[in-house]
């Protein structure tokens, strides 16, 4: 991330809770997004990992407060200890798993009921590294169309739809290559009302969340010429 | 009999919900056996047997020692005991009396210094006890000597000097009575004891300790399995952790006291576990303190079996742990390879088998991980198995309870013993359990550097789960100023993570004293943990836990609900939240009611077979298992299974029809061979506790059956929650009359093949009877013009008779009659050659030649109404309607009887030849149809149009069937008595159904046409009125004659005490299982004579109309129809009949 030392933009903090079904990559997306690493065995998430990680957008920093949380379905009722006040939140399945869909539906429904109103929810696709279209080597490929030959079990159309339905944000990423994992953050931080930051200026918070709006639109539409300039860095 | 009192307020007290639900007696008063297992750390399967007051003599040995007892040894006062296969000592007062809870036995579990759980002692297995010999002594006490067989691993060694007995005096204290019971135990269990010292052999040859000692010369032997840590070196360095001093130390206690099981603990084994345990020792030591050594001593084997068995199979847990195999431990060597992997694979699968409650849960990947460095394959199979059981218990299991539970309890002891600091994390937002669960789940392993997550497992093993808490504290209290400055939770964990990563660095850094600086962080942690938290005790941890964990299980159940719920399917969202909370309480509630009953009549039934048994005394107290609570979804759903008699129950809560109507008698024969034999096991409990508890005892009908089968999507024979749900919420849900025919006609279209046959028809018209039979719900319209047009079809309500006198319920009784009818006559033939047979006319012409001899049965079985009809219709010119009531079950009866005995041996069939029997009077055409060589079936378009061509019908499926599902309120009937809800069947409704008949029959010639409209001209298609008239009072005379000529009484009396509908089943299929003996041959005439024979029966039980008020019930019901049918036939003068009789005359016509 660029250094934000010589311009003193507003800074604040947004808590991110990630859910989804256990293996899904949820750990592997914050560590490549906080560290930009990759473990291939990395060890499961007990109870949840906590982690931070600052983004620049052009107008403010926020700083991520990331909670990791454990996939598995038992760990479900520790969840709401987690997402309690969670301003965002990161629900992610795995492309070449039909059932992590299914469970990342029911986080999505959870969270729409029981976590803070207004709570940013993205949905992400992960492992597109196992697809033909995947950008393992440059990440210009995005063609959901063909799925002939590959992993991938959930069509991008499918979790496109859903995702639009429920309004969510929504990407399909590659923890592994790194494509597409910091645009999901910057999305977020970008999708984040002003309103709702802990250190917001009370002046042009309407102002703030239309501007919000056109931004969301943005990334839900023409996704690829983001995904270039994700990979790029 | 106390015991018995004591029981039956247990009992009342587990079924009553509102009282004692989670806390049960064993939480709150744990039994004597229960505390006792746990200070020795035994099997379930010990009990205290006996008990006394002595004093243990260990000789003298090394200079090591501690105290030294002017050379005579080491003495230690205390309590021996005996249980079935074990002997133990501990200077630490035990306290498992009847009235002891944990709190009190809190000496013992108490002090962190000294004892641990055992105190100072032996937990010795009487098979490792070679010689016990009794001394002479002065004081005329008994004085025993004990020799075990410590080193039993070893092959005897040439020189008997080598061979170091272990020897070991007890003096016990107390009158000479006492100590003789306490020797004859002994004695007993010596010799019972024998038979497993091969055992004992297997199991210690496994111990580090065995090849430990054994003589240099002898060491050429591979060691024994001590993990994985042998092969891939253990974490930490050895020189750091001064491995070979420990080792030594160890060697020299070991050989001074005994080793593995018989180990005697002296304050140094203690003082040795607290500096941290040798890495080829640990896993032994931990397998000692836990006592899994000791789960492993009873079954060696079932390690290895319990993989052997399981091989191949697949699991979900299973599955979950391939996920986490490669990401467990994953920096030790040891996981990246095939052969630890491997390890960790087995050992986990194995558990998720054998505690398939628990499965897996991630966490324990880490846990078994961190075992097998120190340990073999099997003793981490049995370590785990105690920590699930005794130490972390409900730490893994499927809702995690322990865990939350835990939690909990750890926030009200930081509140209590850091106030200020609790202060602020309530101030700053920061919720503790977000940090502090993983230490507790991964037992630190995942949140300390290794070396020192081992050295607290180490401190755990012995001294239990209060290690956990006293650690936790102690790392908040250390960093306490780090964490009073930190605001949220990213500081909050940032500043214990830099606390954790520099463990191993000097406390006191900056100290002048050289001793001081030489002090890890890490031993900083540890004398805070056991010194200023020593006030914290496993008591004072069991209170705290029994004080929050209602709340706990509470959130966890809401959780739990609110999830279910939501995640139930599309389905579900035809009903209202409202009522799937009301769905799910209610599924739970009937499977956790079910689990308590279960379990209280299967611990009356132990307690009856210990009583009965005069064994030790000491030992009858109940052994409380944990299994009580089961069932309860907090505490992981034991089962989310509803088996077809939880179904019953379950539906008797919801709705009237599902409840039985003759719950005194049990009548398990109904029943499928596996109800009978769970029933079986605890029948004779029945009388104090009914196996229903408190609620109505449900009804068994195939209706429920059929429901059953059908929401069991998967053919599991159970029901999940969602079954439950999808399968309500397509009856209730949409509230569509459609709909709801369709799934009623799905319900009994067996084949799933769009038709449903004779024996389907009859069938659903029984369902009929069996939901109305406690009158209908809903909104039904017993507006008269509603009436007429109802009654037109079946000329049963039609006439002026019935709007006076009838109620809804007795009307619904006709409809059902005349749904019968118009089913067959709308019938579709199956076979192709049939409807050649019905073009032809010739074929036809013969037809009727049959029916002339049908006919007079069809009006049969209402016979016990007679009188009722000779009142009624005498003016009626269709004929004396005494004849047809007495003809009964006649001969047009037999071939249907025949078929079903043939083919089918459901009881409900057999009904079904009555009712088919009344549609055989009704057309020429119907009476094809009912010819069992001629199959028929109805497709759903023309149930629909059945179902819709009666108002009462209609109105059933639009609204008073799925109104009968009361799912949000409460049913009247749940706590009234059964017997005393009325219920309406043609049986009950006597005198009513009878008046019904007879207006059929005799009201309908002189009925008024008013009234009469569609319906009516509907029904002319049906019915050749004029000539039915003819041959039914024809027929009538005849049967009559046949009647008086055959009376012979008394042929069915056995049947007569049955009263319900399903009993009528029953007897119909013994009636027509004479029908088949009787005439053999399908003759008519022999049908005939039989029928006689089954008439003549039917007479005597006309005469006594009470006692057999089912049978003529449904023989009634077709009497009625058929009577309605007759009237209508009989009547020129209504328009409907008279229509009827156009239409079918055309088309017999030709």
């Amino acid at each position: 991330m660029a250094d934000s030392a010589n311009a003193p933009k507003p800074s604040s903090s947004v808590k991110l809770v990630l859910l989804g079904e256990a293996a899904v990559g949820k750990s592997s997306l914050v560590l490549r997004f906080v560290n930009n690493d990759f473990q291939e065995n990395k060890e499961p998430t007990i109870g949840a990992a906590f982690l931070t990680q600052k983004c620049n957008l052009p107008t403010r920093t926020i700083k991520f407060e990331i909670w990791d949380t454990a996939g598995q379905e038992r760990f479900a009722s520790l969840a709401p200890m987690y997402y309690r006040n969670a301003q965002a939140a990161l629900v992610v399945y795995d492309l070449t798993k039909p059932t992590s869909l299914v469970k990342a539906k029911h986080w999505v429904a959870e969270l729409q009921r029981q976590a803070s109103p207004g709570i940013v929810i993205a949905l992400v696709g992960n492992k597109l590294d196992l697809t033909s279209d995947g950008s393992g080597s440059g990440g210009d490929a995005d063609s959901a169309g063909d799925d002939s030959g590959d992993a991938r079990k959930v069509t991008t159309e499918e979790a496109k739809a859903y995702a639009e339905e429920e309004g969510l944000l929504f990407f399909e990423t590659s923890a592994k290559t790194g494509y597409n994992v910091t645009e999901v953050f910057t999305a977020i931080a970008n999708a984040i009302p002003e309103t709702s930051l802990k250190s917001a200026r009370g002046a042009g918070a309407s102002h703030a969340a239309s501007r919000t709006e056109e931004q969301r639109v943005n990334l839900n539409g023409p996704r690829d010429p983001n995904a270039k300039e994700g990979c790029a860095c | 009999m106390l015991n018995l009192s004591s029981f039956v307020q247990r009992a009342q007290q587990l079924l009553d919900p509102t009282q004692g639900l989670n806390l049960t007696d064993s939480d709150r008063n744990p039994s004597k056996a229960s505390l006792f297992q746990s200070q020795f750390r035994l099997p379930a399967s010990q009990h205290p047997l006996y008990e006394i007051t002595a004093e243990l003599t260990v000789p003298p040995a090394n200079a090591t020692q501690g105290d030294k007892d002017r050379g005579r040894g080491y003495q230690y006062a205390g309590k021996l005991h005996l249980s079935e296969a074990y002997m133990c000592f501990s200077t630490t007062p035990s306290s498992f009396l009847q009235s002891a809870s944990t709190s009190t036995s809190s000496t013992f579990t108490g002090q962190t210094h000294g004892g641990g759980p055992g105190g100072n002692g032996f937990t010795f297995p009487l098979c490792s006890i070679r010689r016990v010999e009794r001394l002479h002594s002065q004081n005329f006490q008994f004085a025993l000597a004990i020799t075990t067989w410590n080193g039993i691993g070893q092959d005897a060694p040439k020189d008997k000097k080598d061979l170091r007995e272990q020897r070991i005096t007890i003096q016990l204290a107390g009158p000479r009575a006492s100590c003789e019971r306490f020797c004859d135990g002994l004695k007993k269990g010596l010799r019972a004891g024998v038979g497993n010292v091969a055992k004992l052999k297997k199991v210690v040859a496994e111990c580090y300790s065995e090849y430990l000692l054994r003589p240099e010369d002898k060491k050429n032997a591979s060691p024994p399995d001590a993990g994985l840590g042998m092969l891939f070196r253990y974490p930490g360095d050895p020189k750091k952790l001064r491995d070979r001093a420990k080792m030594r130390l160890w060697a020299e206690y070991l050989r001074d006291n005994g080793r593995n099981v018989t180990l005697i603990r002296q304050p140094t084994f203690h003082k040795l576990i607290r500096v941290g345990l040798p890495n080829r020792l640990r896993g032994e030591i931990w397998e000692l303190t836990s006592g899994s050594i000791y789960l492993r001593l009873e079954h060696p084997t079932l390690y290895a079996e319990t993989l052997a068995k399981f091989e191949g199979q697949e699991s979900l847990a299973i599955d979950e742990i391939e996920k986490d195999l490669n990401r467990s431990l994953p920096e030790y060597p040891g996981f990246q390879s095939e052969d630890g992997i491997g390890r960790l694979r087995r050992v986990l699968t194995a558990y998720s088998w054998v505690n398939a409650d628990v499965g897996y849960c991630q966490a324990m990947n880490i846990v078994v991980a961190a075992l097998l460095i120190y340990m073999s394959e099997s003793q981490a199979f049995f370590l785990l198995s105690a920590m699930c059981d005794r130490l972390v218990p409900g730490y893994y299991s499927t809702t995690m309870y322990g865990t939350l539970l835990d939690q909990k309890v750890f926030e009200s002891l930081v509140e209590r013993t850091m106030p200020i600091l609790w202060e602020h994390l309530v101030k700053s937002d920061v919720q503790l359990s977000v940090v502090s669960l993983p230490w507790f789940l991964s037992l630190y392993i995942n949140s300390m550097p290794l070396v020192f997550a081992f050295r607290v497992l180490d401190v755990f093993f012995v001294e239990g789960p209060k290690v956990l808490f006293q650690v936790g504290l102690a790392i908040l209290r250390i960093n306490g100023e780090g964490l009073l400055d930190a605001t949220d939770d990213g500081a909050f964990i940032s500043v214990l993570k830099s606390y954790f990563a520099r463990l191993d660095e000097s406390a006191h850094p900056k100290s002048e004293n050289p001793k001081l600086r030489a002090v890890t962080r890490f031993q900083e942690l540890m004398v805070v943990a056991f010194k200023e938290f020593s006030g914290i005790t496993h008591s004072s941890i069991v209170e705290l836990r029994l004080k929050n964990k209602d709340a706990v299980l509470n959130n966890i159940e809401s959780f739990a609900k609110r999830t279910a719920i939501r995640n139930l399917g599309p389905d579900s969202k035809l009903l209202s939240t409202q009522e799937l909370g009301a769905l799910y309480d209610r599924f739970y509630t009937v499977l956790y009611e079910r689990q308590q009953r279960d379990h209280i009549l299967q611990q009356e039934q132990a307690k009856k077979a210990k009583s009965s048994r005069p064994k030790i005394p000491d030992a009858a107290n109940s052994h409380d298992d944990p299994g009580i609570e089961k069932g309860r979804v907090g505490l992981g759903p034991s089962t989310s299974l509803m088996d077809y008699d939880a179904f019953r129950e379950f539906l008797a809560g919801m709705a009237k029809w599902a409840v039985s109507d003759s719950p005194t008698t049990p009548r398990r024969d109904a029943f499928a061979e596996k109800d009978r034999s769970f029933y079986g096991s605890f029948r004779k409990a029945d009388t104090f506790l009914s196996p229903w508890g408190s609620g109505p005892e449900p009804a068994d009908h195939e209706f429920l059956q059929r429901l059953f089968k059908k929401w069991d999507v998967g053919s599991a024979s159970a029901l999940t929650l969602q079954n439950v749900v999808t399968g309500l919420a397509r009856i209730k849900g949409k509230r569509d009359i459609m709909g709801t025919i369709t799934y009623f006609f799905e319900l009994h279209d067996d084949d799933g093949d769009g038709c449903v046959d004779r024996e389907g028809i009859l069938r659903m018209s029984e369902a009929l009877l069996f939901l109305s039979r406690r009158g209908l719900e809903g909104t039904l319209s017993p507006s008269n013009s509603t009436l007429g047009l109802n009654g037109l079809g079946d000329g049963i309500n039609g006439s002026q008779n019935d709007i006076a006198g009838q109620t809804i319920n007795e009307r619904f009784l006709g409809s059902v009659s005349a749904f019968i009818r118009r089913c067959f006559e709308y019938a579709d033939p199956d076979h192709l050659k049939n409807q050649i047979a019905e073009g032809r006319e010739g074929d036809r012409r013969e037809e009727p030649g049959s029916d002339e001899l049908a006919n007079p049965d069809a009006f049969a079985i209402g016979d016990d109404e007679d009188d009722e009809d000779d009142l009624l219709t005498m003016d009626s010119p269709t004929g004396s309607p005494k004849a047809p009531s007495r003809t009964d079950a006649s001969p047009s009866q037999r071939p249907p009887s025949i078929r079903f005995n043939s083919q089918s041996t459901l009881s409900n069939n057999n009904d079904t030849s009555d009712r088919r029997r009344v549609s055989r009077a009704q057309s020429e055409k119907a009476n094809v149809a009912l010819d069992p060589s001629n199959p028929l079936h109805i497709t759903l378009p023309t149930f629909r149009m059945v179902v819709l061509a009666d108002e009462l019908l209609e109105q059933f499926f639009e609204s008073s069937f799925p109104a009968s599902f009361h799912i949000n309120d409460s049913l009247g009937t749940t706590s009234a008595p059964t017997p005393t809800t009325p219920l309406t069947t043609f049986s009950n409704l006597g005198l009513g159904a009878g008046r019904v008949v007879g207006a059929a029959l005799g009201g309908a010639p002189g009925a008024p046409a008013a009234g009469r409209g569609l319906r009516g001209v509907l029904d002319n298609i049906v019915t050749d009125g004029m000539r039915m008239a003819a041959e039914v009072r024809r027929r009538m005379e005849e049967a009559q004659r046949e009647l008086e000529k055959n009376a012979v009484p008394g042929q069915r009396n056995d049947e007569d005490e049955d009263e319900d509908e399903e009993d009528v089943g029953f007897e119909r299929g013994s009636a027509a299982g004479k029908t088949l003996t009787y005439g053999g041959d399908a003759e008519r005439r022999s049908v005939r004579s039989s029928d006689r024979d089954l008439l003549a029966g039917a007479d005597a039980e006309a005469s006594d109309t009470n006692a057999n008020a089912s049978v003529s019930g449904t023989g009634r019901a077709s009497a009625s129809s058929e009577s309605g049918a007759g009237g209508n036939g009989g009547s020129p003068a209504t328009p409907g009949g008279g229509g009827a009789g156009r239409i079918v005359g055309i088309e017999f016509d030709g």
